[in-house]
């Protein structure tokens, strides 16, 4: 089923599962990015401590992505675990500081 | 930090959540709006054919080694004849421009329509009822350069950078909320603007250049110098494992 | 299971709502005893932490499950009769007909 040629195995992507797992895991980013915006500003985090939380909110939804994909088999599922977490970091900084800076308005300000 | 500004709550309540739900829910009906607004568009029997024609061509040039060569010569007869083959048959001109279809502009009325419309009515509204507030303030200190982006409508020189007026409030809305609107209704909603590149993509195989002539020129070109290598001349001595016979 | 996930979700995020709400008055308890603010209690930082990771576990399991992305996954659970079956290949006109008439 496979075509391997002669030393490279070459390996048949479905381009439809991959852009599904893509999809999950962009609709994962972006409700992490909002929520943890909102919690950085409920904590009433400022400046750096508000980036490093973003970044540790960021490896801890790359950390439970592949805990949900399984540890071991995490391949079976994405071809890169590295661009899994790189991919995600600025996308949605955008998102981030704003919810960031609506609930920090919201509890902190008034 | 502790000699900071104290804003009246009410500000809260009747300036700050406002912009924001006003901002998202404008989102929500532009994207519902543009799907009633929203047309089908209609491909032409003759230039479906020409895109499948184009798309035969490329996959004979590209896999031509996996048939002999007697055959792809004949399949490439067909497409490049001089009087009558498929790339090389004469056509009327296409006149079809800008101005002179109208589907292409009642298009782009109902894209200004859904796009830049609220922008500007919504944005002048906000704008005039909500002039003048500080609404809130950005956790993290920022440079005298964002004052003038974030201050938009109170000019007030001793005022710390990091305080937003509610017009800037409005707009960091406008550009902050894209992402959370694909997470409400779903990818490829209308609210977004990326999804007309979306679009694009997906239809690549549709979408013809209005000119057809062009791009069978140029397949034609294509088609013209592709150089013959049959890849299974010894196919049956590799069927029954004697891998050692000498590929060349 | 997924009723279970949305529950999940819909209590990480009251509980959310609650440590906001906690803050809140906190700080306005702070403002109107003219208090300098250095962090919030350390029970409402908990609870604000733990209702986070709450509902990105719920969202994690309402986004959806992985697709295998190897090309092969989805035709490992298909039979030699769903290949073979070969639509542009079906013969109607054939001698089966005179046979019904």
């Amino acid at each position: 089923m496979s075509n391997k040629s002669k030393q490279v195995p070459t390996v048949a992507y479905s381009e439809s599962a991959i852009r599904n797992n893509l999809s999950i895991t962009e609709y994962c980013r972006t409700s992490m990015a909002a929520l943890s915006g909102c919690t950085a500003g409920l904590l009433g985090l400022t400046s750096l401590h508000g980036a490093l939380f973003y970044i540790m909110a960021v490896t801890t939804l790359w950390l439970m992505i592949l805990y949900k994909a399984g540890f071991a088999t995490w391949n079976k599922y994405f071809i890169s675990r590295k661009s899994l977490l790189t991919s995600g970091i600025f996308g949605q900084l955008f998102t981030y500081i704003l919810c960031w800076t609506f609930s920090y308005g919201m509890v902190h300000v008034y | 930090m502790s000699a900071d500004l104290i804003v009246d709550t009410q500000i809260r309540v009747w300036v700050f959540l406002p912009i924001v739900v006003i901002t998202f829910l404008v989102g929500i009906i532009r994207h519902y709006v543009s799907i009633l607004l929203s047309s089908q568009k209609k491909v032409e029997t003759q230039q479906f054919q020409d895109s499948q024609l184009i798309l035969r061509s490329r996959l004979l040039r590209e896999n031509a080694k996996y048939i002999p060569k007697a055959a792809f010569l004949s399949r490439r007869q067909v497409f490049n004849r001089e009087e009558d083959g498929y790339l090389t048959q004469q056509r009327p001109a296409v006149t079809s421009s800008m101005m002179t279809d109208p589907s292409m502009m009642t298009d782009m009325v109902k894209g200004n329509l859904t796009n830049v419309l609220p922008m500007i009515v919504v944005g002048g509204w906000i704008n005039w009822m909500f002039s003048g507030f500080i609404t809130t303030k950005v956790p993290f200190p920022l440079t005298l350069r964002f004052k003038s982006m974030l201050q938009r409508g109170i000019e007030l020189n001793h005022l710390d950078a990091s305080w937003v007026s509610s017009a800037s409030w409005y707009f960091l809305n406008v550009f902050g909320l894209r992402s959370i609107y694909a997470l409400v209704l779903g990818e490829n909603n209308a609210a977004d603007q990326s999804r007309q590149m979306q679009d694009q993509m997906s239809g690549a195989a549709m979408a013809m250049p209005p000119d057809p002539k062009v791009a069978f020129k140029a397949e034609w070109e294509a088609l013209e110098i592709v150089d013959h290598q049959w890849a299974l001349a010894d196919i049956e001595s590799k069927l029954i494992g004697e891998e050692k016979v000498k590929t060349e | 299971m997924a009723a279970f996930h949305k529950l999940v979700l819909s209590l990480g995020f009251l509980s959310m709502f609650h440590a906001a709400y906690s803050a809140a008055q906190h700080r306005s308890y702070l403002r109107l005893n003219e208090l300098d603010f250095t962090g919030l209690p350390s029970d409402i930082f908990l609870q604000a932490l733990l209702s986070l990771l709450i509902i990105m576990y719920g969202v994690l399991n309402v986004a959806g499950n992985f697709k295998e992305i190897k090309a092969s996954a989805d035709l490992d659970s298909k039979s030699w009769e769903t290949f073979r079956n070969i639509p542009s290949f079906y013969t109607f006109s054939h001698r089966g007909k005179s046979f019904a008439a």
